[in-house]
């Protein structure tokens, strides 16, 4: 009886041991490609700042044009390091897997769609690591 | 035979994990997170959503978005709770027909009347994705679980939540209580008769728990908290003072823009989190508002010391509470053995310090306080399925096992703590030209110099063909079987000759004397440091004046007179000083030895060079 207790722990300590190993393998992966996500997560802060400074712009100066530069240099970076912005229209279907309602403002469009882009949402090797922040319409 | 998951399914957020080759681990969501928020929607498209999708359309559809509904699963509707929980929850509450409670959900803008649902089907929603995602995450079907709930749940709230698990799909085998769960994750289960204090300070409820552990159970002598105080308060202190302290200084009311309150309120809670490993943070949110003017910014310092001035109130309120609690349970402070920090605003310092404080113990925290009631739940549910049964207990080296290496070095081979049964070597070599042997002395202990540590045994392997020194190659084993008997041999790789021997008694030293060394370990850290470090240099020395006398041999008449005159000087240099004690003379004279040789090279590649162009 115990030995079969003893045979069947070992068989079982086994397979556990292999299924973790293939789970850390593809954590290990996880880990490599999302290594970066941490920090540009924290770097999305700067993107909106960016955004903001550029939508605020009366229209473009000579005087912007050096940070609208390093707005562009700092989203090829990034885009080459896996990350995307996610596009929304306006009018387009709320879906929460890539928004997030943050508002609702009045327009003739349909109710529940998306009126208005608060802040970019990204993805980052596909994946969404920030939704796009969006105010839905509702009825007048 | 499949998992048992075990999950703690909290009032804001909810986590999963398992037990794994009897180590309890967080299972990751279907969205790669590992919590999820223990929120339910029906959307406006009427779509059922749960976790942080339904969470993301929340401000939009709060009619249909069901939340926190852990403080009415298995109550009664007339419940002073209820009635009070009804006024601010956004969401249609009812009394069933059975004297329970209702929800609304699925009021859709079309004119679809909203369906009415009870507490457990709308937790049981929240479980059934958890299990789907476990099961995706492990690749195989879950069909049971162990959940926790507070320790103040009563019959009707343990039903309640059990019938959830039922609708889920899952088979419950077992509703634990999470103060509990918190004592198993830390192993405290195993220690007989202790008294512990469980501080749980979630986002939104504060719950204490004092417990006794029993010869096979764990009895809880007495519950207390406040099921409206918790971390979400700090945060809604914190942004009233970003919004006061704006007021001031620039004259805008931002509380009046719902936008820049909800980038407020993420900078708070960031700012918070920062704050428990930082002094200072600066909360810094460029384009924050506009008005006539133009776009105005927000920037500004919080130091820790702002920050516990703001939430300093509600700690001293829950370590009253606290101190309560320990009273009802007929315990004195100094009774209490073990304290577990449970909850994310456990991070806080102050809030550790005030725990410290009251019963002047250092509060258990290691483990992250976010998930120490599922990592709990799971341990329990590996009790169950016979995972953690001792029947296959595998014993670890309780200390570092090497071998002597040049200048009375000790080389560990396998360090301590290492589970066994286990292998592994490393390949050595000679230390002198034409060296017919090496003696392999077998050292047990923590300390740098082999006089330092235990023999175990001495051998040696000879026959090693005459070679230059470093060249041969010495592969050195070390075997430690199930029963902690260790062998350790030595195979010239040349030659294929070996030499082992068996050592039966590596690990047969008390737990005393096991301790004792390892305290000598870290006595003599400092000290021992030195030691190393003066062979080190030794070695290095010897190495180099061995390499720079040949260098010079073979250069031979390339090198000028006065470049060879000055290196031989600066190796009789070493020479001298490398048998001393002092570490410092001898790595300088080697240092101007090494700067010396490089010359060598110069002057052998400077003469070579016009030939090979």
């Amino acid at each position: 009886m115990l030995e079969e207790e003893y045979l069947n722990g070992w068989k079982r300590a086994k397979a556990d041991l292999i299924n973790y190993q293939k789970d850390e393998a593809k954590r290990f992966e996880d880990v490599v490609r999302f290594s970066n996500a941490v920090i540009i997560k924290d770097l999305l802060a700067v993107l909106d700042s960016f955004a903001s400074f550029e939508k605020n712009l009366a229209q473009p100066k000579q005087d912007a044009v050096g940070f609208l530069a390093i707005q562009s240099q700092m989203q090829d970076i990034l885009k080459n390091h896996g990350l995307e912005k996610i596009k929304v229209t306006v009018g387009e279907n709320f879906n929460p897997q890539f928004h997030e309602s943050v508002g609702e403002a009045e327009s003739e469009l349909p109710v529940g769609v998306i009126v208005e882009e608060v802040t970019g949402g990204y993805l980052l090797n596909g994946l969404v690591i920030r939704p796009t922040k969006v105010k839905l319409s509702k009825s007048k | 035979m499949a998992k048992i998951i075990g999950i703690d399914l909290g009032t804001t957020y909810s986590e999963v994990a398992i037990t794994e080759a009897g180590v309890p681990r967080i299972l990751e969501n279907a969205e790669g997170m590992r919590i999820t928020p223990s929120t339910v929607a029906i959307s406006k498209s009427g779509e059922r959503l749960v976790g942080l999708l339904a969470k993301r359309q929340a401000i939009t559809n709060p009619k249909n978005t069901i939340f926190s509904v852990k403080r009415l699963i298995g109550r009664k509707f007339t419940d002073i709770e209820v009635q009070h929980d009804k006024k601010w929850l956004p969401y249609d509450i009812r009394e069933s027909s059975t004297g329970g409670v209702e929800v609304k959900m699925g009021d859709l803008p079309a004119g679809q009347a909203g369906t009415w649902y009870k507490p457990e089907e709308i937790s049981a929603m929240v479980l059934a994705k958890l299990k789907a995602d476990a099961e995706a995450k492990l690749g195989e079907k879950v069909e049971e679980a162990v959940i926790t709930v507070p320790a103040y749940f009563d019959d009707s709230q343990r039903q309640a939540t059990k019938n959830a698990g039922e609708i889920a799909g899952l088979k419950v085998k077992r509703i634990l209580n999470e103060p509990t769960a918190a004592a198993l994750a830390y192993g405290l289960n195993r220690q007989k008769n202790e008294k512990i204090v469980v501080y749980d300070f979630g986002g939104g409820t504060f719950d204490v728990s004092v417990l006794e552990v029993g010869d096979d159970t764990v009895e809880v002598k007495a519950t207390g908290g406040d099921t409206h105080l918790g971390g979400d308060d700090f945060d809604k202190r914190v942004i009233e003072y970003l919004v006061g302290e704006y007021k001031k200084t620039d004259g805008v009311d931002l509380a009046k823009d719902a936008l820049a309150l909800q980038r407020l309120k993420e900078a708070a809670e960031r700012a918070k989190h920062e704050l428990s490993g930082a002094f200072e943070t600066e909360i810094n949110l460029p384009y924050i508002t506009s008005d006539a003017s133009g776009p105005r910014h927000f920037l500004l310092k919080l130091t820790r010391a702002k920050l516990e001035e703001l939430v300093r109130d509600l700690i001293d309120r829950s370590v009253q509470i606290l101190g309560k609690t320990v009273k009802e349970a007929g315990l004195d402070v100094s009774a209490i053995n073990e304290i577990i920090l449970v909850g994310g605003q456990t991070r806080m310092p102050a809030m550790q310090e005030a725990v410290k404080k009251y019963f002047g113990k250092e509060p258990h925290k290691n483990l992250n306080p976010d998930e120490v009631v599922a990592i709990g739940a799971a341990a329990q549910a590996g009790i169950l399925q016979g995972e953690v049964k001792d029947v296959l207990l595998l014993d670890v080296t309780p200390l570092s096992l090497g071998i002597e290496t040049l200048g009375g070095v000790m080389t560990r081979i396998i360090e301590k703590n290492t589970t066994v049964p286990t292998a592994k070597s490393q390949v050595f070599s000679t230390a002198a030209d034409n060296q017919p042997s090496v003696e392999i002395h077998v050292l047990q202990g923590e300390r740098p110099m082999a006089t330092d540590n235990k023999t175990l045994a001495r051998f040696i392997l000879d026959g090693i063909p005459p070679a230059s020194r470093g060249t041969p190659q010495v592969e050195v084993t070390f075997d430690i079987d199930a029963n902690g008997i260790l062998s350790v041999s030595a195979k010239d790789k040349a030659t294929n000759r070996s030499q082992s021997i068996k050592i039966e008694a590596s690990t047969s030293l008390t737990k005393e004397q096991i301790e004792k060394l390892k305290a000598e370990a870290a006595q003599y850290a400092e000290e021992d440091r030195k030691k190393k470090d003066l062979a080190e240099a030794k070695n290095n020395a010897e190495q180099l004046v061995y390499a720079s006398e040949k260098a010079v041999k073979d250069a031979g008449e390339k090198i000028p007179a006065e470049t060879k005159d000055t290196i031989t000087k600066k190796i009789e240099a070493l020479k001298t000083v490398k048998d001393g004690q002092d570490a410092n003379a001898i790595k300088n004279a080697a240092n101007e030895l090494s700067a010396e040789i490089q010359k060598i090279g110069a002057a052998v590649y400077g003469k070579n060079e016009p030939k090979s162009s």
